[in-house]
């Protein structure tokens, strides 16, 4: 049997205004509010609210059998309670039909887990309140902000009470002759493990609408044809793992409606279930069905989900990149101890990953997709944004 | 006394560093009840007849066709910001590009779209037509050339006075046309600008403008002697009349502290002229012993991009901050919250910058490659690449306030000596003496 494990990725920063040298040490803050908001709003009309509807009828049409996970930043939603509630609440509804697991990981979608190590467990158990809060759900299972793994960070985690699966990457360089299909344990065989399977996770989020790609357009049947070959893997009963993990903005918003996204996802349950070798599970379900011994695997340097590198270099690679977050992480224990809690604040949302990918000069291929999802014109205004806002925070202590 | 005066940059219209030293020219001049008509590169074949002082601000515009003059009268104008639309005219301060460096650019675009397959192509191919507009340069000038003879033929005027190499050719012209002297006012040579050689073509409408002129005046010694030593022009005809400043400040203008610590400016474009790498290369120095300084760098320019990674890789940490462009309020907003105020400029003709700074009551270097330094008293002068001196010195002003304070105050007394009337008797002697000749 192979189970298919959707996780979808929902996240939003705050983004920097234009923040000026002048701006600094004035009375509002350096978010861009109006940007955030109109970010928030067309992102929830082309993506949150319909996909998230079609997954309500999904999960009720196959009573149960059908499921997903989500990981939501706490950044996220706290802007869909400020730009865009609706979307709280059709996520609230997915709650409650029991068929949709949620993950924990830092609230702000930080790299703190890299600098600060307090700093992380700290933003993992306020992320984990508010999922608790909002959704009812207590997770046991953690993805560290995009995919971010390396040996010590199930460590850090088998410390927090209640985790027990982890997620990450499929990276070829650390699995070498293994495949992602199987479960795993972390190199200290505390918790279970999950890869993700990027081969096909990339077909649904960057390559669906290429008409440029050998495969297009993809179809259902194509899809579930490539999940069966995958089962051939497997001479004996093991259950496998095909982890299918993405951005939730890839349905309607990276993919446009046009493109046939929502149309692939509809009916994509139907025909995977009607194989018969085919079943949706939550991540945290291999804690149950992982009818073996899983092998220990060890990620003695980090690994991310993000450009080919599939390393860090898209948050830290360039000088700003480490400048800014060198200065960010020796600042933010004295931004703490200052006990002002709006200055503390500003400085986790601040803390975001975003705003480091922002910096990435690393051009050709993967640049563009850097350049896509950033608000200014160029890395190098985004650092001179980023610093001087940290300095506002560092005046104002 | 007429002039007929040809510039390329005059505020609000455009706000370069020549439109303010135009700006200061134009004003003192009619103080003193010299009339100017003044052309810019406007889209409209426009002039503007400016007789009394409040015209300067005013700017009363004049088409040279009778029809499109009725039209215009006639025409209602929300405010300013429409009415200069109407006679159409940049706000982008042109005559700072040199060539050399538009070439090197749209090279590097052109090639860089190239490797591009696909989305990122649309807004490349934006920045590719940018810079051939900004190559088109010569074009505007041609056609700014082009319309002088009519200009010259129409108006009624004693004397031709052009400002910097955009508008020489339309000196030459109206001068030809008219009979009437010419005074070629240099505020930089393309020496000064491309930090090197720079463009040939530029040099041979630099030279040919100064060669036809009947005076020249040079806004220092240094540019005099530039002019003499690079162009062999006729040391008789050069006049030095320096720069002045339009910052009018009361005493009562308190100081808008940003930081805690102490600031240490650079304000100008930056560029390889203004000498940015200098700065930088100080600041770092300063930091590696005293943390609690701040550095900021002020402006815009094409090695900006280069000093931002450079002053990360130094781990600069958020002591040396950028403010991308800023406009004049906000250029007055910086110098009133900093303390000490560098000109590093590796060629600079005048300077302008540094006289608002000192006016400012801030502590003041400058670099001895300037002619600023020929006029002011009260401000660290150093060599622009003695960056170990420039450095020991900053730390001199923050170790001690009082020094720092005292030279502050004593240049701001100095600076307030230094008037565009002045400057603009100087003028008025120049005109005299060659309407006489």
């Amino acid at each position: 049997m192979i189970n298919l494990v959707f996780y979808f990725q929902v996240h939003q920063p705050y983004r920097i205004r234009n923040f000026s040298v002048l701006d600094i040490g004035k009375h509002s803050d350096c978010f861009d509010d109006k940007l955030n908001g109109e970010v928030m709003r067309k992102v929830a009309n082309k993506c949150y609210l319909p996909t998230n509807k079609l997954l309500l009828q999904l999960i009720d049409k196959f009573e149960g059998k059908f499921k997903v996970s989500f990981s939501i930043t706490g950044t996220a939603i706290e802007q869909f309670r400020k730009y865009a509630p609706e979307v709280l609440y059709s996520f609230r509804d997915l709650a409650k039909t029991n068929c949709v697991e949620f993950l924990g990981e830092t609230y702000y979608h930080s790299l703190s887990f890299l600098y600060d190590k307090n700093e992380f467990l700290e933003q993992v158990r306020m992320h984990k309140a508010a999922i608790q809060k909002e959704f009812g759900f207590s997770p046991i299972t953690f993805r560290n902000t995009e995919l971010i793994y390396q040996d010590s960070l199930s460590d850090y985690i088998w410390e927090e009470e209640g985790f027990k699966v982890i997620l990450t990457e499929g990276v070829d360089r650390i699995l070498d002759w293994r495949s992602p299909l199987y479960a795993y344990k972390d190199w200290s065989k505390n918790l279970y493990m999950l890869l993700k399977f990027y081969s096909l996770s990339d077909d649904i989020a960057f390559r669906f609408s290429n008409k440029g790609w050998v495969e297009y357009p993809l179809t259902v049947d194509k899809f579930v044809k490539w999940i069966l070959d995958l089962n051939l893997i497997e001479k004996g009963k093991k259950n496998l793992f095909l982890n299918l993990f993405m951005d939730y903005e890839t349905f309607g918003e990276h993919q446009w409606e046009e493109t046939g996204i929502f149309e692939f996802m509809k009916h994509l349950p139907e025909k995977a279930l009607r194989s018969r070798k085919i079943e949706f599970s939550w991540p945290s379900d291999v804690l149950e069905k992982t009818n073996y011994q899983p092998e220990s695997i060890s990620f003695p340097e980090p690994v991310s989900w993000a450009d080919i590198e599939r390393d860090l270099s898209a948050w830290r690679e360039n000088d700003m990149q480490y400048n800014a977050l060198e200065t960010f992480y020796e600042l933010l224990p004295r931004i703490k101890a200052s006990g002002k809690a709006d200055l503390i604040e500003a400085a986790r949302k601040l803390s975001t990953s975003d705003h480091f990918y922002y910096m990435s000069t690393k051009y050709f291929q993967d640049g563009d997709v850097h350049k896509y999802f950033s608000p200014y014109g160029s890395p190098e205004a985004g650092y001179r944004n980023f610093m001087n806002a940290i300095t506002d925070l560092e005046e104002k202590i | 006394m007429r002039i007929l005066m040809f510039t390329w940059e005059f505020p609000p219209l455009i706000s370069g560093g020549l439109g303010t030293a135009c700006y200061g020219i134009v004003k003192g001049l009619l103080k003193k009840g010299i009339e100017v008509d003044l052309v810019l590169p406007t889209r409209e074949e426009v002039y503007f007849p400016l007789r009394k002082v409040s015209d300067v601000d005013d700017l009363p515009v004049k088409f040279i066709s009778p029809a499109k003059e009725i039209e215009y009268t006639s025409t209602v104008f929300k405010d300013s910001t429409e009415r200069y639309s109407y006679i159409g005219i940049s706000s982008v301060p042109e005559s700072y590009i040199s060539v050399t460096e538009v070439q090197t650019f749209y090279e590097y675009f052109k090639n860089f779209t190239e490797k591009f397959e696909y989305k990122s192509r649309i807004p490349f191919n934006e920045v590719l037509n940018n810079i051939m507009g900004s190559e088109n340069i010569f074009e505007k000038v041609k056609e700014f050339t082009f319309r002088a003879q009519r200009y010259a033929r129409i108006l009624e005027y004693d004397l031709i006075h052009a400002h910097d190499w955009l508008t020489y050719p339309a000196g030459i012209i109206a001068k030809t046309v008219s009979g009437k002297k010419l005074i070629c006012h240099i505020h930089a040579t393309e020496f000064d600008r491309a930090g090197g050689a720079g463009d040939e073509r530029i040099h041979k409408i630099e030279y040919s403008g100064m060669t036809e002129a009947d005076s020249v005046i040079a806004v220092s010694k240094y540019t005099a002697e530039m002019v003499i030593s690079r162009y062999s022009i006729d040391t008789g005809k050069i006049n030095v009349v320096h720069n002045a400043h339009n910052i009018n400040i009361q005493e009562s203008e308190d100081k808008k502290r940003i930081f805690k610590d102490p600031v240490v400016l650079f304000l100008g474009r930056i560029t390889l002229q203004k000498g940015p790498d200098y700065f930088l290369e100080a600041a770092r120095i300063i930091l590696s012993r005293y943390p609690k300084v701040r550095f900021v760098m002020a402006g815009a320019g094409d090695m900006e991009t280069k000093i931002v990674h450079k002053s990360a890789k130094y781990r600069l940490k958020n002591r040396f901050l950028f403010t991308g462009f800023l406009n004049a309020a906000h250029v007055a907003e910086m110098f009133l919250s900093s303390d000490i105020y560098v000109l590093s400029s590796v060629s600079e003709p005048f300077g302008i910058a540094p006289l608002e700074a000192m006016s400012y009551g801030l502590a003041t270097i400058i670099s001895k490659q300037s002619g600023v330094a020929e006029v002011i008293n009260n401000a660290i002068k150093i060599d622009f690449w003695d960056v170990k001196l420039l450095a020991e010195q900053i730390i001199r002003l923050i170790e001690d306030p009082a020094y720092r304070k005292d030279l502050g105050e004593k240049g701001r007394h100095e600076v307030e000596q230094i008037k565009w009337d002045r400057a603009c008797d100087e003028i008025i002697k120049v005109y005299k003496k060659t309407a006489g000749r």
